[in-house]
């Protein structure tokens, strides 16, 4: 577990800065911008100047040259410095004494400002005054728990407050009103401002120094027990996991993200983001860890040192290259707030696509697939890493510097054939969802042919689906790849959403007829035939026609006759063509008849004709093979019956002939009907079949939509043919009766009495004669209530024209006509129910206008 | 990220704090070495960021429960239902903790470590325990309960005492006392969500109050009203 985030760079050696006075050591420092003092125990101070190089290659990132060495009046220890710049004053502590200095030239001022009995001091570096030409100074006063704040002006000091605390205060920092304060025993947080105060957590400074950092904004660290950084804001609120120091840590300094922790041997590297430690640097006998303005400075009692944080793209680098994904993550993210926003996202986006292939290198697709997809990856940094995938004509070059590590898929797998499926399986996936994304932008084209190259391969079923769906895919690479996995069908699904239907109809043709292998569709006979029925490439149809035909005359039909409706409006094909085509195909012929007179309902003779004689002929032919193909002739003849039945186009005379001297004694008498030659085919159906019911039916059917007296006709035609036949036969005198019972509703009763033989029995017609009785009042009733509906209408008429004529009306040269507004210039006019009077032209007019006609209406429907 | 809430699991050391969070947020049961100092989870409930504090119960860091504490949405007082002198530290240590947090807090007692007593000895352990250790061993060393949920119940009362909180307000004593176990999961995720759930109103009312202070025109007529000493 470790970074490099620091490297520990020498700044100040003992030689500059002392030569060779061995008993002299360093009390304090304090670095401002490009200046660099240090304070030593026998009251001097020095004063350096730090110059960054530019190239970080070299060895030493900065030089330092020595400007002044001062000693102060008093030869005391230096205790403390800090450098205030907007006044250029160093405020130096040395023998409980806070002097100010020029920054500069380290002459004391003129004035002689200062602030005595002092113990230590911080500057509040987020000041709440505002004022710029002063600094906030707070200070621990000499006196016994006492903390003073003074406000320090270029060449005067002020003191502003003073209060006492319940301990003595041992260190302390400041953000705005906040204090934090170590006490002997406790933490806390004081507001200078309303002396509200806050217990933070308790600690023993016995056993150890405390230490009180301001890290931020209202934000403090603080060494707690058991060797912990604490977090705490000044609301008393830990709102970060502490970080684990050594027990015996002596200094602590922030540089982000990272907290960096002295102890007696080492420098520990903590990051703020994970709590982690990060990296150790060995380090003996320091004394002294700060940080300022971003530069951590560590000293021992005889040298001082710079920390040099590692850029932190570098330091994400190698995280990165140690497959530390995690990591380096959450320190890019945490690097958000310190980078320009834009510059942020283009690095952040290139280090989650690096992440991306760490993951996918380590087969972990789920989390890859999240980083590639949040980082928008160009998916054709992935496509590229397997072998031939992108087509031969992609202008794609990998990004520089690289994203990964790895040149192919063989070389990431190392050959291994079962995590190269599980790769593979991932980009089929991978690209069938970015597919339809923003991602595939400028791209489309090289995912969906690898897309269709990765199917093909695999075998998946997708394939289909892709290229029948609207897809970018590349014809040459895609036509080679297919043709090469024997990926015939889906070759010709390609040539098609190409556009070369007769190419693709021909591979499929191949395939049917077992020239060349393919086995992905088992009814591609049937596809083909549904490709051409849709197909609007004419000539193409005709082509295969034949073909399609010799397959199968069933199904092969379908091509003219299921045809989309647009097709068959523009009647390209026609039907005579169609026929003279068909010639050859029986069963084909018959379907397409049934087409063109069943279902499209068309009304010409010779189709009907033709399929009336079809039926007829193939009627015949089952007959004369006998009772094997009963079932064929039972469905056959019932479609001859029905179409004869109920079309009236065919040439009856023509069948009638066909029909004459077999035994279709039905299809005979339904053609006599046709003729209305019903004596005929009564004849036919009560002497010949004696099918009573087939007679019944037969009046029936042939007086649907004639009307009430041609169905009585027929009836009494029928009772006739039961009566009047020569021989008396009671069978058909009990056809007569049930006839008159069933039906009794459909005979003239009158004329029947005359009829039926004197010896039938009253209760033999019985049912008759109720029915009979029924009608005769039921049609009287009906008629007279027509007729008094009738008077009553005239009624209604013959009043309304009474109150019309009721009053005069008046017509002058001042009345205007309603609608053109001229006065009348002539007798005539008219006038509408509701006393409008306007002009005959005008009300002709009017009534050529629907609009004002229907206004008219329903103005007059008001009065 | 700022969570909106925060939940604070107290109790004392080796009752299964940490264990009892890492089943929660990693659906596994792992060996966890003493907790140093603490340390805490983001929990994504809804729209509402929770954090999850999981304290050290270690004497030594006890100083730093109040800061954990403050302004908590929910301290969860874990003890170890084998271990008597677990709940009574609860009492005695760990409740004055729970003064910095916030007014409405809600109080949990958890009892951990139930798949060590023998009245649970039918729950099933995770599969892969079982495999390391054959059934007949694995009954033995059952022990038994030394604290019931009787006394959880009784001391979630004595906290209400504490809180001089009205019984009748508060949430129901059976309510808020849980027996778990970290090691096979059972009742820590109906633990943790019950949490949640009872948490989101304190959240939503904590919000509401942290908005900026408006001034609301009719309690200002009344209060004008009773002191209006000034408008004449």
């Amino acid at each position: 577990m470790s970074v490099k985030a620091f490297k520990l760079v020498p700044a100040v050696e003992w030689e500059i800065l002392m030569g060779d006075r061995p008993r002299i050591n360093i009390e304090c420092v304090e670095c401002c911008g490009r200046n660099l003092y240090i304070g030593t125990s026998e009251g001097s101070i020095c004063h350096f100047l730090l110059e960054e190089k530019n190239s970080p290659s070299e060895k030493t990132p900065f030089s330092i040259s020595k400007q002044l060495h001062k000693y102060l009046s008093v030869r005391k220890a230096v205790g403390e410095l800090k450098a205030a710049s907007a006044l250029n004053r160093l405020l130096v502590l040395c023998d409980n004494t806070i002097t100010l200095m020029n920054m500069i030239n380290l002459e004391p001022i003129p004035t002689g400002a200062r602030i005595k009995g002092a113990l230590m001091f911080t500057l509040n570096e987020n000041p709440v005054n505002g004022d710029p030409f002063c600094v906030e100074v707070c200070i621990v006063s000499v006196k016994r728990r006492t903390i003073q704040i003074y406000l320090v002006y270029e060449d005067k000091v002020q003191i502003v407050k003073e209060f006492s605390t319940r301990e003595q205060p041992c260190a302390v920092a400041v953000d705005g009103h906040y204090l934090c304060l170590a006490l002997t025993t406790q933490y806390i947080i004081l507001n200078y401002n309303t002396g509200a105060s806050q217990d933070l957590f308790p600690y023993s400074s016995e056993e150890r120094r405390p230490i009180v950092k301001r890290i931020g904004r209202e934000e403090f660290l603080l060494a707690g027990p058991g060797g912990l950084g604490m977090f705490a804001t000044v609301d008393g609120i830990s709102q970060r996991a502490p970080v684990h120091w050594s027990e015996n840590v002596i200094g602590a300094a922030l540089c982000f993200p990272y907290v960096v922790a002295l102890d007696e041997e080492f420098i520990t590297v903590h990051s703020m983001l994970d709590q982690q430690q990060k990296q150790t640097l060995p380090f003996k006998d320091g004394h002294i860890l700060q940080d300022f303005e971003g530069k951590v400075i560590v000293a021992t009692t005889k040298g001082v040192y710079i920390l040099v944080p590692l850029p932190l793209e570098r330091q994400i680098q190698d995280l990165l290259a140690s497959r530390r994904v995690e990591e380096a993550l959450v320190l890019a993210k945490g690097a958000e707030r310190n980078i320009p926003k834009e510059k942020f996202q283009t690095m952040y986006k290139r280090i989650l696509q690096q992440a991306g292939f760490i993951q996918f290198g380590q087969l972990q697709f789920l989390e890859a697939k999240e980083l590639f997809r949040s980082s928008q990856l160009d998916v054709r940094e992935l496509i590229s890493l397997y072998p031939l995938l992108l087509p031969t004509s992609s202008s794609f070059m990998r990004s520089h510097p690289p994203l990964h590590e790895y040149a192919d898929l063989n070389q990431l797998t190392q050959g291994d054939q079962e995590k190269m499926i599980k790769c593979k399986q991932f980009l089929m996936s991978y690209l069938s969802e970015v597919r339809s994304t923003d991602v595939a932008n400028g791209c489309k084209e090289d995912i969906d042919t690898a897309l269709l190259k990765l199917y093909a391969e695999s075998n998946h079923e997708s394939l289909l689906d892709l290229l029948v769906s609207e897809n970018s895919c590349l014809f040459a690479d895609s036509a080679a790849w297919l043709e090469k996995h024997k990926k015939f069908f889906a070759l010709g699904l390609l040539y098609h959403s190409n556009g070369q239907d007769a190419a693709a109809l021909q591979l499929w043709v191949q395939i049917v007829n077992g020239d060349i292998q393919d086995s992905t569709r088992t009814d591609l006979y049937d596809y083909i035939v549904d490709f051409l029925t849709s197909c609007s490439d004419h000539e193409l149809v005709w082509k295969y026609a034949e073909w399609i035909l010799e397959q199968s005359e069933e199904v092969g039909v379908y091509i003219f006759t299921k045809r989309p409706l647009e097709d068959q409006e523009k009647n390209s094909f026609n039907p005579d063509d169609v026929i003279r085509c068909l010639k050859k195909y029986p069963v084909s012929l018959v379907k397409y008849l049934e087409h063109l007179v069943l279902e499209k309902r068309i009304k010409k003779e010779k189709y009907h004709t033709h399929l009336a004689v079809l039926y007829l002929n193939e009627v015949l032919r089952l007959k004369s093979l006998g009772m094997e193909r009963q079932e064929k002739l039972t469905e056959t003849q019932a479609k001859l019956r029905n179409l004869l039945k109920r079309s009236d186009l065919y040439r009856v005379h023509f069948i009638i002939d066909k029909v004459a001297g077999t035994d279709l004694h039905t299809e005979c008498a339904i053609l006599y009907g046709k003729l209305e030659e019903h004596d005929k085919a009564l004849h036919i159906l009560v002497h010949e079949l004696k099918d009573f019911s087939a007679a019944e039916d037969y009046c029936l059917w042939n007086s649907e939509s004639k009307g009430l007296p041609y169905r009585r006709k027929l009836f009494h035609m029928l009772l006739s043919a039961y009566l009047n036949s020569s021989t008396s036969n009671p069978e058909l005198n009990m056809a007569a009766v049930d006839l008159l019972n069933n039906h009794a509703a459909e005979f003239d009763a009158a004329w029947v009495l005359q009829l039926i033989p004197a010896s039938w029995s009253v209760q033999l017609v019985s049912s008759f004669l109720m029915g009979a009785m029924r009608e005769g009042l039921h049609s009287q009733r009906m008629t007279e209530i027509a007729l008094s509906l009738a008077k009553a209408e005239n009624l209604i008429y013959k009043h309304e024209k009474v109150k019309l004529k009721e009053s005069p009306v008046l017509l002058s040269d001042r009345k205007l006509c309603q609608v053109c507004q001229k006065p009348f210039c002539e007798p005539a006019f008219v006038r509408y129910p509701n006393d409008t009077v306007v002009h005959t032209h005008c009300a002709a007019k009017r009534l050529v206008n629907s609009n004002t006609n229907h206004h008219l209406s329903s103005s007059s429907g008001r009065t | 990220m700022k969570p909106d809430g925060k939940v604070v699991l107290l109790g004392d050391m080796n009752v299964g704090k940490t264990s009892l969070l890492h089943r929660y947020m990693e659906r596994r049961f792992q060996d966890t070495v003493s907790t140093v100092g603490g340390a805490f989870y983001l929990k994504q409930w809804g729209p509402h960021n929770i954090s999850i504090w999981d304290t050290a119960g270690r004497e030594q860091f006890h100083g730093l429960g109040s800061m954990y504490c403050r302004g908590a949405a929910a301290v969860i007082l874990t003890y170890d239902v084998t271990n008597l002198q677990s709940m009574v530290e609860l009492e005695d240590r760990f409740l004055a903790l729970t003064d910095s947090a916030s007014p409405d807090c809600l109080f949990i007692v958890a009892g951990n470590k139930v798949d060590l007593t023998d009245a649970c000895a039918f729950l099933p352990e995770s599969e892969d325990k079982q495999i390391e250790k054959p059934p007949n061993s694995f009954i033995s060393t059952k022990v038994k309960k030394q604290v019931h949920v009787n006394d959880a119940i009784a001391f979630y009362r004595k906290i209400l005492k504490y809180k001089m909180l009205d019984e009748v307000n508060a949430p129901a004593a059976e309510k808020m006392c849980f027996e778990t176990s970290a090691k096979t999961g059972y009742n820590v995720d109906h633990l943790f969500e019950t949490i949640f759930e009872m948490v989101v109103p304190v959240i939503l009312q904590q919000k509401a109050e942290g908005l900026p202070q408006t001034v609301d025109l009719n309690n200002c007529k009344t209060a004008k009203n009773t002191h209006s000493g000034c408008c004449r």
